[in-house]
């Protein structure tokens, strides 16, 4: 059951993911002058958002 | 497959592994298999830093690979993280961030290395790290605004009389919910992947046990596909490789915004 709750709360954390990079790659290709700033926030974006999938994937270890 | 059956005992076994076991002493007052490597970590990053050191004083310019690579690194620190965030005050801030970024960095690349574990893969190191830096940029805070000023400044100017207070008992809710953000997500990032790692690995190896019944057909196919789970833990341990970089420049890059937070005006 665990796994199957892993499953599904990693699609949250997947379409963020995916949203962000594409926001990021949508806007690098209109001002590609401002690839480093984006890159950054990206990244802590990611971050973020990757910490959702991690707790949930600790939690269906460890429970 | 019956290797697959004999999965969950294994993955089970490897997690077990994983808790910390005291080598010196016990759990309370001792050394268990993390922060062995923490310290084995630490006077790798003194070395480095101590033969960086010379070899730069050694000529004016720098030279060979060691120094400029070493550079390199600082510089990115430096630009990147520092400079970035905070425009006018990193010269105070750069030591700190820098510390931080060098050791999680240093710490979660000896995780990669198969048969060590990560300082950072216990709960207890990446608490300490985050709350670390928690009282830094609370120190900064209060530093600048004195220390009632300090809680009150989470309050937003320019809201209405009852919302104001809402929105600063929120602004206070997260600014303790950072430490367990900035430290979870760090244990989880490590943790998770040494446990797909370990994952990929053990299957590897059940099926290509196939052969202790015997060279038969199947043991043949058995290796075939324990292959093809070897490449799938390499590419698995490269990104991990890359995670391990990542997670040293978040956190670092996480605690410069939270001193910039602290630091701005509003």
């Amino acid at each position: 059951m665990g796994v199957i709750g892993y499953g599904i709360g990693v699609i949250g954390a997947g379409l963020g993911i995916g949203i962000a990079a594409y926001g990021a790659t949508t806007s690098m290709a209109r001002q590609p002058e401002v690839q480093g700033r984006l890159f950054t926030v990206f990244i802590l974006a990611s971050a973020f958002v990757e910490a959702l999938a991690l707790i949930g994937f600790v939690v269906a270890l460890l429970g | 497959m019956p290797e697959f059956d004999a999965l969950p005992e294994e993955v089970n076994e490897l997690v077990e592994s994983f808790i910390a076991t005291p080598v010196v002493g016990d759990t309370n007052f001792g050394i268990t298999q993390y922060t062995f490597f923490m310290f084995i970590a630490v006077a790798i990053m003194a070395v480095v830093l101590f033969v960086f050191k010379k070899k730069q004083a050694a000529s004016l310019v720098p030279q060979g690979r060691f120094v400029n690579g070493v550079e390199y690194v600082i510089e990115f620190c430096r630009k990147d993280l520092v400079e970035d965030m905070l425009p006018k005050t990193w010269r105070q801030h750069f030591p700190f961030i820098a510390t931080v970024f060098f050791f999680i960095l240093i710490n979660n690349l000896m995780g990669v290395i198969p048969g060590m574990h990560p300082g950072t893969g216990t709960m207890g190191v990446t608490v300490a790290l985050a709350l670390i830096s928690f009282i830094y940029f609370i120190y900064v805070g209060v530093k600048k605004e004195g220390g009632w000023g300090y809680i009150k400044s989470l309050k937003p100017k320019g809201v209405p009389f009852p919302i104001d207070w809402v929105v600063w008992l929120i602004e206070l809710f997260s600014t303790f919910l950072r430490l367990v953000t900035l430290s979870v997500r760090l244990f989880c990032n490590m943790f998770a992947g040494h446990v797909v790692m370990g994952t990929f690995a053990i299957l590897a190896s059940l099926f290509i046990s196939r052969f202790a019944q015997g060279v038969t057909l199947e043991a043949f196919t058995g290796a075939g596909i324990s292959l093809l789970w070897l490449l799938v833990l390499i590419a698995i341990y490269a990104v991990e490789m890359l995670v391990a970089v990542i997670q040293a420049y978040v956190f670092s890059l996480l605690s410069a915004v939270y001193i910039q937070l602290a630091e701005e005006d509003e």
